[in-house]
This record gives C-alpha cells, structure tokens and sequence, in this order.
C-alpha cells in the first residue's frame, strides 16, 4: 500500500496552491486528489511531476472539457484529480518544462475565464446580501436577514481574488504593449 | 497598421507545422525542434489557438478514424503565412540595414 497524506488547506490564490503542491511534489508527496478545502498525496520520488492547476469551463457557450483533458492527454499531460471545475494536470519532470498557457494572449484569456466567474458570484452575492439586510423587499424576518449576511460574508471572499486577477491581467496587458506575446 | 496584423509566434509556427497533417503534440515537438528548444508551446495555449484557427478557417481537421485528431493548414491559411514571411522580411531587411550602419535611402 502507498504511504498517503491528507492535508486541509484553503487558498484564496489559486496560483500559491499550485506552488504549494508543486513544493510537496518536491518533498516527494504527489497530489492523487483534491477536494473542498482538503488534499490527498502519495509518497513516491521527489520531485517526480510538475503540477498544473486550471479552472476549466467558465460560462464558455460549450463545454469542451472532455475533449480538452483528451486533448492534453495526447500531449503527455495526465489529468491527476477534478472538483467542481478546479481540475490538477501533471507532467513528468524528465520530460521537461511543463506549461499550459505560454503566452501573454492565451494567459489572458485564462486570467478572464476566471475573472469573468469571480465577478458573477461577487456582484449576485453582493447584490443579494444588501437586499436582504436592508430588507429592500420587506420580509420581515430573521431568517433574511442571516441569509444576508451570509451572501454578503460570500461576496467579501471574491474581493481579493478578484484584485489579484485584475492585477495579474494588466501586467500582462502592459507586456502587452511592448512584447508581441 | 494594414489590415493583417501580426501573427503571434504561437499561431505562425501552429500555421507552418500544418503545412503537413499533424496532431496536437506534432505541433508542439515540430515548434520545439524548428526553434532548437526556444518556443515551447503550451498545451493550453495550443488548444486555443487551434480552436480559433479552426472557427477562421486558416486550418480544417483532417478525415481520418483515428482517436488523435489531425489537423492541415488550408489555402487561406497558406495566404495569410506568406503574408506574414513579407512582413518579417521588411521587419529583416530595415533591421539589418540600419543596425549594420548602411545609408537610409
């Protein structure tokens, strides 16, 4: 039997999870599954895989997500775990660098795939939370009022991953300006 | 600016690997080995690119009952490279002309 580990964690920065999984790669604990808020990691060699963090379908009109991770797979990159549309690839290390997006243009894209959906769930969160509180459709409960409260503790959660989003896309757009891709 | 903007790297070398039938990973190897290791294309980035190529019509999928898809570059695809090889010659040509201290005519 291989020798497993669970972790729980929450990260507001998908891209700090990304490289704490990789620093457990190189401690020789290797991402097999990713749930909410916990991770599950097999020993093997360190530093064996590069791993890859995606958010897969945002509200793209289709979704090509099967055919995607096919597609990948036929470039070597193994699909290791999916939740919800959080999906981890991997690549052997040996086979060199490992990247899913490798220029300006398409990171870009990725970036507002995400940013598009962060929003949404900010602005309907927030949306909610203040009509609720303020009662604006006048419930008169407790029970709106909580709900409230909670949509709008919800939206707070969107606030700084939003701001590194948009951080991240004007550097790259900046780039943008002098460099081609 | 005329009409056709530049290509990104990315695209030109999807394009000029496409002159022959070939899968995702072709891609990636053929660009890899054009530039000796310099532009590694991501899997992503080539999806995408793929995607758009397609939607374009500078590229079409290839009939075959393989699982790997293949893809060709089309005739509007070849116009738009040779296009572009135009533009990198001038980009080429004033470069070295005036880096090298030759006469602006």
């Amino acid at each position: 039997m291989t020798e497993k580990l669970t972790k729980i964690r929450f990260f507001i920065d998908y891209e700090k999870e990304e490289q704490w999984v990789n620093d457990m790669s190189q401690q020789g604990w290797h991402l097999v599954k990713l749930g909410f808020g916990y991770f599950i990691f097999e020993k093997g060699l360190p530093g064996e895989y590069i791993y890859r963090n995606e958010m897969l379908a945002g509200f793209r009109k289709k979704d090509n997500s099967k055919e995607y991770i096919e597609f990948l797979k036929d470039t070597g990159v193994e699909l290791v775990t999916k939740y919800m549309t959080w999906v981890y690839f991997r690549k052997k290390t040996e086979e060199g660098p490992f990247e899913l997006y490798t220029d300006f243009t398409s990171k870009i894209q990725y970036i507002n795939r995400i940013l598009y959906l962060f929003l949404l769930l900010f602005l309907v969160n927030f949306y909610f939370g203040i009509t609720n509180v303020f009662n604006v459709f006048n419930h008169n409960s407790n029970v709106t009022y909580t709900i409230g409260i909670f949509n709008l503790l919800v939206s707070l959660i969107f606030v700084y991953p939003l701001f590194l989003l948009f951080k991240r896309r004007n550097d790259l757009k900046s780039k943008l300006t002098i460099f081609h891709d | 600016m005329s009409e056709r903007p530049p290509l990104t790297e990315g695209v030109y070398y999807i394009l000029l690997s496409l002159y022959e039938p070939r899968h995702g990973y072709g891609i990636i190897q053929l660009t890899e080995e054009m530039t000796k290791g310099r532009v590694k294309l991501g899997a992503g980035t080539i999806y995408g690119a793929i995607k758009t190529l397609l939607d374009r019509g500078l590229i079409q999928p290839v009939d075959d009952d393989g699982r790997k898809k293949e893809y060709v570059i089309t005739s509007e695809g070849k116009q738009m490279v040779e296009h572009e090889i135009s533009r990198l010659m001038e980009l080429f040509e004033n470069g070295i002309r005036i880096t090298r201290g030759d006469k602006i005519d």
